[in-house]
Parts: structure tokens; C-alpha cells; sequence
């Protein structure tokens, strides 16, 4: 009966350390994993402060105004433009002042394609 | 244990039983605790700071989140002498690559069997890294370093400053930022990568708009320099603060002239328009004079030996409100002469105009004042002669004075309108507020500040200009002007304060020859809050005069 017994944990030791090594196996690939994981946030991290740098030079005010007055003919609002909403329906022009999709032209594709 | 020496085959069996017993519960206390501390015990979140080579330094952003100086890594190469095989080859390879290397210098750096570590190129670009990297010379590899960048380059640059090689702020709000410790710098750290940025209660769209306009004022008037402040009048934040010339933070060699520094927190003005205004603000509370008063400016003030004189003398007897619209001298020394010395520096003293401006800015003057107060002397700082204070201090005087006598501290950082509330303290009574602003919207209407209006149609700009002769060899210089405006908007319930100063504008045919603060300043002003009214939400009120005025403008240029 002893013998049983023994030859019982002797078995249930190597299943037992067959698990704990599968389990430790498997954790380590996650710590990889996470490290992997962590590296690459790092790096994103210091793309996206990267982009923001970028983006925040590329909508410097001063390089917008030049260039919406290069490629814009818009004006600056002027203090009589300002309606307010309930009095909005007696300004309303009865021609539209642009017609934007005139006989099949694209008023706003056209100024695109003058940009380019 | 008696019983043991008795019977020792008894004991020996008693003594295995008692042995193994222990053991069984030497071990089961074990599994016990291993159990309990591996199945039940919380694991700690981080079981070690990770060491990070780069000290995170806050970003700084406008009042939108947008990015106004940021650390971005580069890549700097280095050699390390002992360990390159072949020098020739290495320099032959190093200056076919990479352009701008010198083979001379290159070589003699490489020659220095003894040293260990020599920089070769700071800053190299990616592209270059990437090919030096591939040519494989051994003893030859990069490091990481952090660069500061200001990708909105000359924009509020006097706002933010910048730092030096070290990446340690030493102007600015870079200086402050390290002057808070690495207390205040590791509080704003989100981890230890990236950290929480500074957020600046400057509107870059703002700053803008006041640096496009006023380097327009100053080419148009042909001004050495000149400078512009907004300040949100419930909550003391400046929105924009300009100063010109100014300089790019970028710049690689930060040795900046002093006349590129902030003149309007670092140096100090006279400055009428705001004195005049406090003048005002003193006598209407203090109650020696209302705005029934009458002052007598038909003839210059004598007081002992000096005489003072009006810049546009109107030789008649002024009221108040025509005091301060014609910017009489003799008329607001007068006023301010039925007040007594003490009284006068105590309110002097009550609106802070006596002591240093301390914000944010590290960058600050003592203000200049008279040494003995006489009755000369009260009469003369009465509209500001020999009463010298940073621009910035004179718009949180003004902000103060306007906004029902609540005066602000100025901050640079962003603040609720409704956390300001309770660092406000009371100047004056808010019925002498009331009385102020309508002289300043007065002035607006009909008196030296009309050109603001004429500008900026709807906005409702009340204001006080101010003109000093700049003092040349320790004398007042007739030909060389500072001009002032000073001006909030809109007018019934101000919520903006605008300052625009320029330093000797010159007169134009357009002016009729003139070169005081009503021909320069205040259209300059008038320009900026016609920019800044929309962006900031204030809603343009036209009279019916203005709309026609607008709808022949309009006409004109073919808007329909």
C-alpha cells in the first residue's frame, strides 16, 4: 500500500513540476511580451510627441495666413456679417451668391485643382 | 519525562511521534504562509523604478492644447578612438557618407589612441543615421540626447524663453518651470517618458493676431519697437503678450540683444495713459472730485519754478470728463493736487503701483519713483512724468480699475474665470468704476481714442491714450515719443483688456505730422481688436451710422 502511495507522489511531483515549468514558460514569454509591449508604447509615445511638434509648426498662425492668402480670396469677417439665428431668415439672399453645383460644375473641386 | 527513563523503548517510539509531529507542522505552517502569500497577497504594482536615462521635461502648451515647446530626441554620433582598426578607412567612409565632415579635423579626432569617448557630430539627421549605421565602422556608434524645440518659433517667445545646452530653462517660462524644483516638475510627470505639459493661459490665434498688427503698426509709423498686451479682465490671464523686436527661441547661440528683451515686463515706461487713469480713479474715490468738477486749464500750472503745460493746450476751463478726454496735464494736476501727499502714495500703494510685479516671468522691473514727494512732485505723477512701471503692470491696474474694482493678479498659466474670484481685491468702489469706464468709453466715442472705434466698428472700445517724451541724457526729448493706448472692450461690462505702446513713431502725411498715441497706437489697437473680437466671442454691436459706413465699405470692394 505504501508503495502505491509513493509511486502516487512520485507522480503527481512530475505532474506537478511539468505544470509549474509549462507556467513559468509561458510567463516569461509574457514578461517578453509586456516588455515588447512597453518599448513600443515608449517609441509611439515619442512619435506622437514627435507629430504634435510637427503639427503645431505646421499651424503656426503666421504660415496659415500666408498661405490662405496665397491660395484663399477669403476676407475677414467683417462686423455686419455677425446675424443673429432668429433674424437669420431675413438675410437670406433670394439668388445664392455661388452656385456650387452649376450644370454639373464643382465650384470647390475646381479651386482645389487650381491649388495643385 | 519521567516516564521516559522508565520505559525506554516507549520513549523512543514517543519521541519518533513527537519529532515527525513537529515536522508536520514546521511544514504545514510553511505551505501555510506560501500558500497564504501566494494565492491572497496583492502584488505590488512595480517591483522596481526603471531607470530612465532622459529627465522628462514638461511640455509647454497654449491655452487650446496647442504644442508650444516640446523635447524632441536626436541622435549625436561618437567615437570611441581605441577601438577604430582602420582610421583611413573609417574617415574615408565617414566623409563619403555624411556631408560637412572635415577629413582633416575627423582624422585627428579619430588619432587619440588614449581617449575613449570623442563627439564626432551633434544632431545627426535620420537619414544620416541610418546610413552610418550601415557602413558597420566599429568603435563608432550614436547616442540619444533631447533637444528643446519651439515649433511655433518667434510666437510668444518672450512668454515661454528658452532654455540652454543642458536642457535648464534661463528665461521665461522655462526658468520658471525650473524654478518650481523637481517637485513641481515630477508632479506634472505622467510616467517617467512623457510628462503632463504646463499649460499656458496664452491663445496662440491671439498672440498672433496682436504680433501680425503691431508689426504692421511699427513698419507703418516707422517706430524703433514697440509692444501689446491682452488681458482677460474677469480672470487676470494674459492672452497675448508681444514684444518687438523679439527672437527665436530656436536660435542656436541664445546671445540676444537687450533690445530684443521683454520690454513689457522687464523694462520700465512711463506711461501716461494708464497713470492718468489711476489719477482719475483716485479722485472720483477718494471723493475730491466728481464728475460735475470743473478745473481751470486756460493757462499753464505754475508750481515754484517749474511750469506744466498741456501737449494740445485748450486754453478754457475743462469739466472732468473733458479733462480726461483732451488729455489735459494742468487739468488733471489739478485734481489730483486736492488730494495730500499720504493719501495719494497710499493708493498709489493700494493698486500695486509702488512695488515690483512679480508673475510668473522671471523677467521683471522695479518700477521707477520719485525719491522726495513734493507738491511738484504729486502734480508731476499725476499724469506720469518721472512714474516709471512695466506696460504689464499698467494693464493689470487698468483691468483692475475696470472691472468694477476688482483687481486681478496677472497670471501666464491658465485660470478659471471662476477661480479668480477669490484673489481679487477692491481698489476703488464699483460705483468710481462705473464713473471711469464711462469717461474711457467717452474717450472712445468722442476723444483721443476714436480711431479704435473707427477700426474696429461694433466692439465698443472705451480707452485712455498717453504720449511721454522719452528722456534723452536726463532730459524729456521733445521729438522722441513713447505713445501709449490703453483700452478695454466692450465697454458696458469689459471683459478685454488691450495695451499697445509704441517707441518714437514718427508722424506720416496720413497723420497731419502728428505722433501722438490718438494717430498711432490707437488705430493699431483698433486693428488688433477688430482681429481679436471674433476669435475671442465678443458679438459686434453696430449703430446705425457704423452700418452704413460698413455697407458703402463693402459696396466699394464688391462684397455682396
Amino acid at each position: 500500500m505504501l508503495r502505491a502511495f509513493n509511486a502516487c507522489l512520485v507522480l503527481a511531483v512530475l505532474a506537478a513540476a511539468y505544470v509549474l515549468y509549462s507556467l513559468e514558460h509561458s510567463i516569461r514569454g509574457v514578461e517578453r511580451q509586456i516588455a515588447r509591449s512597453n518599448a513600443a508604447i515608449a517609441s509611439e509615445k515619442e512619435t506622437i510627441g514627435l507629430l504634435n511638434a510637427e503639427w503645431s509648426s505646421l499651424v503656426r498662425p503666421e504660415r496659415l495666413q500666408r498661405l490662405a492668402e496665397q491660395h484663399l480670396k477669403l476676407k475677414r469677417i467683417s462686423p455686419d456679417q455677425f446675424v443673429k439665428i432668429n433674424e437669420l431668415a431675413t438675410r437670406i439672399p433670394a439668388e445664392p451668391p455661388v452656385k456650387l453645383e452649376e450644370d454639373g460644375k464643382d465650384a470647390i473641386g475646381d479651386i482645389l485643382k487650381a491649388m495643385e | 519525562m519521567v516516564s521516559v527513563r522508565k520505559d525506554g523503548h516507549l520513549a523512543g517510539r514517543n519521541r519518533l511521534r513527537l519529532v515527525s509531529f513537529g515536522f508536520i507542522l514546521f511544514f504545514a505552517s510553511i505551505s501555510a504562509q506560501l500558500g497564504y502569500l501566494t494565492l491572497w497577497q496583492d502584488r505590488p504594482e512595480k517591483t522596481a523604478v526603471e531607470y530612465s536615462e532622459r529627465v522628462p521635461r514638461p511640455d509647454i502648451v497654449d491655452r487650446n492644447g496647442v504644442v508650444l515647446a516640446t523635447d524632441v530626441p536626436v541622435f549625436s554620433l561618437y567615437a570611441d578612438p581605441r577601438k577604430i582598426l582602420d582610421v583611413d578607412e573609417a574617415v574615408e567612409l565617414l566623409t563619403a557618407t555624411v556631408s560637412g565632415f572635415d577629413a582633416k579635423s575627423l582624422r585627428q579626432k579619430l588619432v587619440q589612441p588614449n581617449r575613449a569617448f570623442v563627439w564626432l557630430k551633434r544632431e545627426v539627421s535620420p537619414a544620416e543615421r541610418e546610413a552610418i549605421h550601415n557602413l558597420g565602422i566599429p568603435g563608432i556608434g550614436f547616442r540619444v540626447e533631447t533637444k528643446r524645440v519651439y515649433p511655433m518659433g518667434r510666437l510668444a517667445a518672450h512668454v515661454l524663453g528658452y532654455v540652454d545646452l543642458d536642457s535648464k530653462g534661463i528665461a521665461g517660462i522655462e526658468k520658471f518651470l525650473d524654478d518650481q524644483g523637481a517637485l513641481y516638475t515630477a508632479s506634472l510627470a505622467e510616467d517617467d517618458t512623457r510628462a503632463r505639459p504646463a499649460v499656458l493661459s496664452i491663445d496662440m490665434r491671439v498672440q498672433h493676431a496682436l504680433a501680425d498688427e503691431l508689426a504692421k503698426g511699427i513698419a507703418k509709423f516707422r517706430a524703433k519697437a514697440g509692444g501689446a498686451i491682452v488681458l482677460d479682465v474677469k480672470s487676470g490671464e494674459v492672452l497675448g503678450l508681444v514684444s518687438l523686436p523679439d527672437f527665436n527661441p530656436n536660435q542656436e547661440n541664445k546671445n540676444f540683444t537687450f533690445d530684443q528683451a521683454n520690454r513689457m515686463t522687464s523694462g520700465v515706461f512711463e506711461l501716461g495713459s494708464v497713470i492718468k487713469a489711476v489719477s482719475f480713479a483716485m479722485a472720483l474715490d477718494y471723493g475730491t472730485a466728481d464728475l460735475t468738477s470743473r478745473f481751470d486749464a486756460r493757462a499753464p500750472l505754475v508750481i515754484g519754478r517749474a511750469v506744466i503745460h498741456d501737449f494740445q493746450p485748450t486754453r478754457r476751463i475743462l469739466s472732468l470728463p473733458e479733462v480726461f478726454t483732451n488729455s489735459s496735464n494742468i487739468g488733471t494736476a489739478r485734481m489730483v493736487l486736492g488730494v495730500d501727499v499720504a493719501r495719494h502714495q497710499a493708493f498709489l500703494r493700494r493698486v500695486g503701483l509702488m512695488d515690483r510685479l512679480v508673475t510668473e516671468l522671471p523677467e521683471n522691473a522695479k518700477p521707477i519713483l520719485p525719491k522726495r514727494w513734493g507738491r511738484l512732485v504729486q502734480a508731476t505723477v499725476a499724469f506720469g512724468h518721472g512714474f516709471a512701471v512695466q506696460p504689464l503692470q499698467g494693464a493689470q491696474v487698468v483691468a483692475g480699475l475696470l472691472n468694477d474694482g476688482n483687481m486681478l493678479p496677472v497670471t501666464f498659466l491658465k485660470r478659471d474665470r471662476a477661480d479668480a474670484k477669490p484673489l481679487a481685491h477692491r481698489v476703488i468702489k464699483s460705483a468710481t468704476s462705473e464713473k471711469l469706464r464711462y469717461l474711457f468709453r467717452l474717450n472712445g466715442l468722442e476723444g483721443s481714442a476714436r480711431k479704435a472705434n473707427a477700426n474696429a466698428p461694433g466692439y465698443r472700445i472705451g480707452g485712455k491714450t498717453g504720449t511721454a517724451e522719452k528722456v534723452v541724457n536726463g532730459r524729456y526729448d521733445k521729438s522722441k515719443n513713447l505713445t501709449v493706448f490703453t483700452g478695454a472692450f466692450p465697454m458696458e461690462d469689459p471683459q478685454y483688456v488691450v495695451m499697445v505702446l509704441m517707441d518714437e513713431p514718427q508722424a506720416t502725411p496720413e497723420t497731419y505730422g502728428f505722433s501722438t498715441s490718438g494717430w498711432n497706437a490707437v488705430p493699431t489697437a483698433g486693428n488688433i481688436i477688430a482681429r481679436i473680437g471674433p476669435l475671442l466671442g465678443i458679438e459686434p454691436v453696430l449703430t446705425e451710422e457704423e452700418r452704413k459706413t460698413l455697407a458703402k465699405q463693402a459696396e466699394k470692394e464688391g462684397r455682396t
